[in-house]
């Protein structure tokens, strides 16, 4: 039923109650402590690579760490940015690390298109079985609290919010299973940890937005 | 005499805290302001319907305003996120059923430019943006949009849907 805007006004004053403002610093603490936490049990559980664990990892075990924790930051901060609309505002950083990540399944394809022989030992499935699963399985942890807190905002690109929300959530996951990881080529990281983020994206965009309805 | 941003800010905070005065003085503002955002941009009869559409998204989502910024951009996101909303509605629900009735009036006051809808729809490529002003502000039927564009019948429903994603996309651009 369509009220008149009298009779609308009239509601909407009834129905007032004090609120409390959206805080992203809220979303952005419950995101940390969600990655943190899906560190910590992946850690307990899988165990610590040994370099990590001695304090002085190899150099790809930081570059893929950083780069993974960058990627999370940018698209979740972006995410939860889009809690609190406003015409004018850019929100655009992520795109730019997103295509700095991009670097790494690019040099993996390079890497296979010049040693074809070495891709399958390079790629071990085994392992990279194992990579999807507890990436996902941490993704869907950190995606579940963040989409939980998304819900109270008002975002007006949900499925741009979906994307972000699956990219952040994936980066962490895949964070946390890179502290365990064993390989170090680059066909394996550019291949297997891709998949992990990017497989998360694809579930981000396919159920946040309607998760995010208002 | 025309709220200022800074005074809709400031009414909105005391409404968030559970002044209700403030909120009717803030709702009655808004209803003004937004009929005036959307005239032009849809149909006259639907104007009403979508302003208070609008006014019940901004209750449910008041809390999203954050009192140190300004209250217009934050109004207007939502304005154009309920219009847009109501565009897909209805090309899908009546896209036969087309109101008769129109006035392409005066667009957006100073204020409203920066972040009015025409800012949006002239963002869109020309052909998605003369097929969205014909069929879904104008009323005209695909196929008197396809004679007036010389696009194809499909060509305009595809520029339809294209237009409608992108403007969906471009909801906070300025």
């Amino acid at each position: 039923m369509t009220m008149n805007s009298p009779a609308t006004i009239d509601a909407l004053v009834a129905g007032l109650r004090p609120v409390t403002p959206v805080r992203p610093r809220n979303g952005i603490g419950l995101m940390l402590v969600a990655a943190a936490l899906v560190s910590v049990v992946a850690a307990w559980r899988y165990g610590v690579r040994a370099d990590i664990a001695a304090g002085s990892p190899h150099p790809m075990v930081v570059l893929r760490l950083g780069t993974l924790l960058l990627l999370g930051l940018a698209t979740g901060l972006a995410a939860i940015a889009s809690a609190r609309p406003a015409v004018g505002i850019s929100r655009s950083g992520w795109q730019w690390v997103l295509a700095g990540v991009l670097v790494f399944p690019l040099a993996a394809l390079i890497a296979m298109a010049w040693n074809g022989s070495a891709v399958a030992m390079a790629l071990a499935p085994d392992y990279g079985i194992a990579c999807l699963r507890i990436s996902l399985a941490s993704a869907l942890f950190v995606g579940g609290a963040l989409t939980v807190w998304l819900r109270q905002g008002a975002s007006v690109n949900p499925r741009r919010t979906g994307w972000l929300t699956g990219l952040a959530a994936g980066s962490f996951g895949t964070f946390a299973y890179a502290l365990h990881c064993p390989m170090t080529n680059i066909v394996y990281i550019g291949v297997w940890y891709t998949a992990a983020v990017g497989i998360a994206a694809l579930a981000g965009r396919a159920i946040v937005p309607p998760l995010l309805r208002w | 005499m025309r709220t200022s941003d800074s005074d809709l800010a400031q009414l909105m905070a005391r409404a968030q805290a559970g002044d209700a005065a403030s909120y009717r003085a803030l709702l009655t503002a808004c209803q003004t302001w937004l009929a005036r955002y959307y005239r032009g941009r849809i149909a006259p009869h639907m104007i009403d319907d979508l302003v208070q559409d609008t006014m019940i998204s901004m209750h449910a989502k008041r809390a999203t305003f954050d009192p140190d910024r300004a209250f217009l951009p934050w109004l207007a996101a939502i304005a154009r996120f309920r219009w847009i909303d109501q565009l897909r509605r209805g090309y899908r629900a009546d896209e036969t059923e087309l109101p008769d009735t129109l006035s392409v009036g005066p667009h957006d006051d100073e204020v409203g430019a920066r972040i009015g809808i025409g800012r949006l729809l002239a963002l869109l490529p020309n052909g998605q943006a003369e097929v969205l002003r014909l069929i879904k502000i104008e009323g005209l039927s695909v196929a008197e949009a396809s004679a007036a564009t010389g696009q194809s019948e499909s060509l305009v429903k595809v520029n339809v849907h294209r237009g409608l994603k992108r403007l969906a996309s471009l909801c906070e651009s300025e």
